[in-house]
């Protein structure tokens, strides 16, 4: 009886996939959640490659699985993954459909998928992933995800035992995941950036796991990102497996060490988010036996999805596209860093509303209490258009992060607000834009790059 | 002007310190006492103008009530003799009499409040707020807010109530009475900075409970514009309270 459900579920799925195709609908979730309605233990019982590499975590886990892909496909592999679904039991059952023919056989031999942390309730029990990377633990949507501690126990009591996690061991929250697991550490070694004391609002690590103490931070990135260790009970940071080194930002490579031997990668983007991304893929793909020197090469043939940063120059200007998910303080508090430590003079449109709450209900703006909005209190940012639905919220929290007045310009409808650039001589312009604001964001480029030709400014 | 801060180390979440901050920006000559869990409260031997505790997690919590216990005594001396206090989000569950998780007592509360904290491990009950303060019989202030927590609260705060709940839950989804508040002790479930999204109401607060009759409110336009537009946000029945 079950099976012949779970292939009416299989097959329905299909169907709905091939209609969808037709039909010219993108639907990722659709067939998946067409299967789990007529089947829900289908993602316990469709056949799965025999090799699961599971990716989660706060931040960054779409870069380091699209990172990933773009490495196996140079390597000639070819990876089943969610991609182009999204990250919850019904995505991750849509690509599994994809993955099997209309018996259920699977096509492919090794998986990789991304897998939402607030999920793992829902999908690690049927995935039983053989690795699962770990990049972070952070605080994300405050309705969703509560606080990163919240997200460890779920992970920890989740967790299948046969798992090997390979974990960011700068992430004293991600460290203590499923503390009886196999395991390996990745991280980056102190850096010149890097300070004794937190200047962010949020650091979610000041306490000791062990006894509560007081921890002491011997050098910290930013958050609770860093290396501690606690005065009272000898707790601390554990030491890397995979340790990143020397990083050199103008020639843009990083030096890994791995069983006591270094090697030299390229960065892909110089904030210190990508070079975790970066040290993470290596260490995924050392860990899945590739050799340092083949690493080096698939890593030559990766890019940073564009929809997350970009760069275009029109005339003597820079736009640069910087996405900020909507509702994630931390997410928002490293672009802002980030941005504002790039050189030359700055304008910035944030609009990183959520609209899909604007639909139903109104954004929880605490999170923007979270972020350090400081950051973007500078002297080379001159400009700083504040719109969108909480276009208010953001001007009054631009003001408790001592940004003048003077340089806050409130503009209601987001298409409008590159009317209000200054456009001084070379600069950037940057946007912050929301996981469901990618469209928005693009005419909102687009009406920049016609205001730079409106105003003669384009040559 | 002393404003005491409950350990701020582990009662951060969601923005919460930035009802402190923004009393700070209001009140410059306000000194302002983080104690940690380590340290011995200052309210143990002085009376400070505020006594102030945010959000938190369950496992701080836990740590939060073991830190207060053996003051929970003088905490209620200080309620009962007028010390003022501000309680936002789950940090009103470490004064009640225990918190349970899924039927199972996780700890026992500093016993100060006659309420029961039900939790679910598993689920966020996250809504919007909309409700009134009664300032005075002629001065009903509009409170907006924003829950987002693993549970509620429950006993008897009819007469204990803070806030009149116009649109959401109040201590729990069966209750309209939001909040608690005994002489000059206020607590409340919504989370966040709770005086930044409410100006007329901190403006209430810093005059009428902490006594500075002349302080302005920092930012005070640019925190009316956006209270304005969310009060009326609120109070439009088209949009949806609950997440």
């Amino acid at each position: 009886m079950k099976k012949i459900r779970f292939l009416i579920a299989l097959w329905a799925a299909k169907l709905s996939t091939l209609a969808l195709r037709i039909t010219r609908h993108n639907g990722t979730n659709f067939p998946g959640v067409v299967a789990l309605k007529i089947c829900p233990d289908f993602l316990y019982l469709v056949n799965k490659p025999k090799k699961i590499i599971g990716v989660t975590g706060t931040n960054g886990k779409t870069t380091v699985c699209n990172l990933a892909i773009d490495m196996f496909k140079a390597a000639g592999e070819n990876v089943l993954n969610n991609s182009l679904g999204s990250n919850i039991n019904s995505g991750i059952s849509t690509s599994l459909i994809n993955g099997v023919n209309l018996f259920g056989r699977c096509r492919y031999e090794t998986a990789l998928i991304e897998i939402d942390e607030r999920s793992a309730p829902l999908v690690f029990g049927a995935l039983k992933p053989d690795l699962l990377l770990i990049n972070n633990l952070t605080r994300d949507s405050i309705m969703r995800n509560g606080h990163p501690e919240y997200i460890a126990r779920i992970l920890t009591e989740e967790m299948p035992d046969s798992t090997k996690l390979l974990i960011n061991g700068d992430d004293l929250i991600a460290s203590g995941v499923a503390p009886s697991n196999e395991r390996k550490y990745f991280g980056i070694e102190k850096m010149d950036t890097d300070v004794e004391k937190c200047i962010n609002l949020i650091n979610d690590m000041q306490i000791c796991p062990k006894c509560s103490s007081k921890l002491k931070y011997d050098n910290i990135r930013y958050h609770h990102i860093g290396k501690a260790h606690c005065p009272s009970c000898g707790f601390k940071s554990p030491e890397c497996d995979y340790s990143a080194g020397s990083v050199d930002l103008e020639n843009m490579t990083v030096n890994i060490k791995d069983g006591g031997e270094g090697h030299t990668y390229r960065l892909l983007n110089d904030s210190v988010f990508n070079i975790y991304n970066v040290v993470a893929v290596v260490s995924l793909f050392r860990e899945l036996g590739y050799s340092r020197e083949k690493v080096e090469e698939l890593l030559e043939k990766t890019e940073i999805v564009k929809s997350r940063f970009s760069e275009k120059k029109v005339g003597k200007y820079t736009i640069v596209r910087q996405m900020s998910k909507d509702k994630n303080a931390l997410g928002a508090s490293r672009a802002f860093d980030y941005v504002s430590g790039r050189p030359g003079v700055k304008e910035l449109i944030l609009m990183m509303n959520c609209l899909g709450d604007v639909k139903h209900w109104s954004e929880n703006v605490c999170w923007l209490y979270d972020a350090d909005f400081e950051f973007l209190n500078k002297d080379d940012i001159v400009n700083i258009i504040v719109t969108g639905p909480r276009a208010k919220d953001y001007y009054l929290r631009l003001m408790f992060a001592g940004v003048p007045d003077e340089k806050i310009t409130f503009v209601e409808k987001e298409t409008d607000a590159p009317k209000s650039l200054k456009l001084c001589d070379e600069e950037s312009i940057y946007l912050f834009y929301g996981t469901d604001s990618i469209a928005l964001a693009n005419s909102v480029a687009a009406n920049v790059e016609k205001v730079i030709e409106e105003r003669g400014m384009a040559l | 002007m002393k404003i005491e801060v409950l350990f701020p180390e582990i009662c951060n979440l969601y923005g919460d310190l930035f009802n402190v901050k923004y009393l700070k920006e209001c009140l410059p000559d306000a000194q302002i006492i983080n104690t940690s869990l380590t340290d011995e409260p200052y309210f143990a031997k002085e009376k400070p103008d505020l006594i102030y505790m945010g959000t938190t997690t369950e496992r701080g919590q836990i740590l939060a009530v073991e830190a207060l216990a053996k003051y929970a005594e003088r905490i209620r001396e200080c309620i009962e003799e007028g010390v003022n206090f501000f309680v936002t989000g789950n940090a009103l569950e470490i004064f009640c009499t225990s918190i349970e998780e899924e039927g199972k007592e996780v700890c026992k509360g500093l016993g100060l409040l006659d309420f029961v904290a039900k939790r679910k491990a598993r689920k966020r009950f996250n809504s919007l707020y909309l409700g009134e303060f009664k300032a005075s019989d002629e001065d009903i202030i509009k409170i907006v807010g924003f829950k987002s927590l693993f549970g509620y609260a429950y006993g008897d705060n009819t007469d204990k109530k803070l806030f009149e709940t116009l649109r959401g839950d109040g201590i729990n989804p069966d209750e309209k009475a939001e909040g608690m508040r005994i002489n000059n002790f206020f607590a409340t479930y919504l989370t966040g900075p709770v005086f930044v999204l409410n100006p007329p109401f901190t403006k209430w607060f810093i005059r009428k409970v902490l006594g500075a009759e002349d302080a302005a409110l920092a930012y005070e336009d640019a925190a009316m514009d956006a209270y304005r537009a969310r009060v009326e946000e609120f109070s439009d029945t088209n949009t949806g309270i609950y997440y």
